[in-house]
């Protein structure tokens, strides 16, 4: 357990500081403050409901300028929120019966279970925005909207009509099982920012979501995401 | 006896009539079948393998619904199993549709197996995207707690996908495992065809741009997906052959698309396939829920494969 542990939070550092290597240097950038420290929250730049998601700043800015230093604080807010889930994560994991190999689904689901109630103990008062917090959430949103946009309409019916639909989805709840899990569009996978292997990103009906793979739980969501179909 | 003799008589005059007829329909019920069961052929039930010392497989797709499709697949695979050794089994996914609850795992898995279980059968199974990640933990799946993974077979090395969640650590571990085999066959499997003619899905062109790369680069020579409820063999793509068995349980009737991907296609009937691996050759035969072998033939190393159906 205490090795799992261990390598796990190796891992998941390693992920995240690429993560953060790729996205300062390769994903577009917001508009925004340039002098935000690391790890502090950078002026919200949300925009008003309906609107439509803002213009990457690296097209309109080149690197160095302050759209792509805000683009870096806002990711590093990202993953500095998923280092701390993680912390919760694997504080959850040691109040647990290790996971092992068996025979026995009851021995799985048991497991899934206890962890997912260890997290929602310690994540009691978790609420929507925590992670996908407002300052970036633009920036995911134009990522999948543009990914939307650049897939051939038969394409983008396919992904929207295999989403779950008429699925009621809250932070810190357990993912209906009964349910599939929408195959994630692995072009849109690598245009996010990486995570761990303990979170994944899913699409729920038009919502992005958090899910935690072990405990099976819904962390966090970003509502309105995927675009609609047109009739 | 008088009688007799002459409808006797009568009868022969009869006879070119009644064998026209006899012909006519048979002709007929022929073409309807072709017309309804597309690229079927009627054959034999399970053949032997060829090799003495071959690598013979079970691939099964979308199993896991409990029904009774199911129970009458799984008997079916069992009595192939009497002419065809198979000595472990593929899954392509989809191994438990809805609930996962423990009378799940016994009714949509292993009570249909059982006799396959019983006999310490292993099963290798990829996650499909009705299937909650955590099967991998299920020793019965043969995973060994990973979501992607890799095995070796005598000169076979079989890549498992999961290709619901292709991110960058499991493009990365493909690239590594596929770079260092030096195995002589390379099969993935996964669940999501990157090819398919299937009207409900179609090809999976997402996850085909990042891994058909790889696959071409490494010389991965075949490739099984499941997802689509029917049998697909299709085309060579850039090199590789391609097979969609994802009708071991479910059935999506019909929904096989004329395109020119399909080399045979069996969509109105459950299916699974039987492999071996002998030497340069792999030899292929899909069989019905009924037990007619539907499609099966050859690939050579580098080869296109040869069909017999």
């Amino acid at each position: 357990m205490t090795r799992f542990t261990g390598v796990s939070l190796i891992v998941s550092f390693a992920v995240l500081a690429a993560g953060c290597a790729r996205t300062d240097t390769a994903q577009p950038s917001m508009a925004g403050n340039s002098t935000t420290p690391a790890g502090q929250a950078p002026v919200p730049s949300v925009p008003p409901p309906g609107s439509p998601p803002p213009a990457p700043a690296a097209s309109a800015a080149p690197d160095g300028q302050p759209g792509s230093n805000a683009q870096g604080a806002a990711t590093l807010q990202f993953q500095t929120q998923i280092k701390e889930y993680l912390r919760i994560h694997n504080e959850a994991e040691t109040k647990v019966p290790n996971l092992k190999r068996t025979n026995d689904p009851q021995e799985i689901a048991d497991r899934e279970a206890l962890l997912a109630k260890a997290i929602q103990t310690l994540r009691a008062n978790a609420k929507i925005g925590d992670i996908f917090a407002p300052e970036y959430q633009p920036y995911f949103i134009k990522i999948v909207q543009d990914d939307f946009a650049t897939r051939p309409a038969r394409d983008r019916r396919a992904l929207i009509d295999e989403l779950p639909k008429n699925m009621k989805v809250d932070v810190n709840t357990v993912y209906p099982t009964t349910i599939a899990l929408a195959t994630f569009p692995a072009a849109l996978l690598r245009k996010l920012p990486d995570l761990p292997p303990e979170l994944e990103y899913r699409l729920v009906a038009r919502s992005l979501i958090l899910r935690d793979v072990k405990a099976n739980l819904i962390v966090d969501i970003l509502r309105d995401v995927v675009p609609t179909i047109p009739s | 006896m008088v009688g007799v003799r002459m409808m006797s008589h009568s009868l022969k005059r009869f006879v070119p009539v009644i064998l026209m007829l006899a012909v006519a329909t048979v002709v007929a019920a022929a073409v309807t079948e072709q017309r309804q069961i597309p690229q079927m052929s009627a054959a034999p039930n399970t053949r032997p393998p060829v090799g003495k010392d071959s690598v013979k497989f079970l691939v099964l797709g979308d199993t896991g619904t409990g029904d009774t499709a199911q129970f009458q697949v799984a008997a079916q695979v069992w009595k192939s199993r009497q002419v065809f050794p198979y000595e472990f089994a593929i899954m392509l996914g989809d191994n438990i549709y809805g609930s996962e609850r423990p009378q799940d795992f016994a009714q949509k898995f292993e009570r249909p197996y059982k006799a396959l279980l019983d006999a310490n059968i292993p099963f290798y199974a990829a996650i499909g995207n009705h299937d909650d990640p955590n099967q991998r933990y299920y020793k019965p799946f043969g995973m060994n707690g990973n979501r992607f993974y890799s095995y070796q077979k005598k000169d076979t090395q079989f890549f498992v996908l999961d290709s619901n969640y292709m991110d960058k650590d499991q493009q990365a571990w493909l690239e590594k495992e596929l770079r260092e085999s030096n195995a002589k066959w390379k099969i993935a499997y996964f669940h999501h065809p990157l090819y398919s003619s299937g009207g409900a899905h179609g090809s999976e062109i997402d996850l085909r741009m990042i891994i058909e790369p790889l696959f071409i680069k490494y010389g991965v020579n075949v490739v099984f997906a499941g997802h689509e409820h029917f049998y697909e063999r299709l085309k060579p793509q850039k090199g590789i052959h391609y097979f969609t068995s994802g009708g071991a349980a479910k059935l999506r009737s019909g929904d096989i698309m004329k395109t020119p991907l399909t080399a045979k296609g069996f969509d109105t009937e459950q299916s699974y396939m039987l492999v071996e691996i002998d030497g340069d050759v792999l030899r292929f035969q899909t069989i019905s829920r009924r037990g007619n072998v539907v499609d099966s033939g050859e690939i050579t190393l580098a080869s296109r494969p040869e069909t017999k159906s």
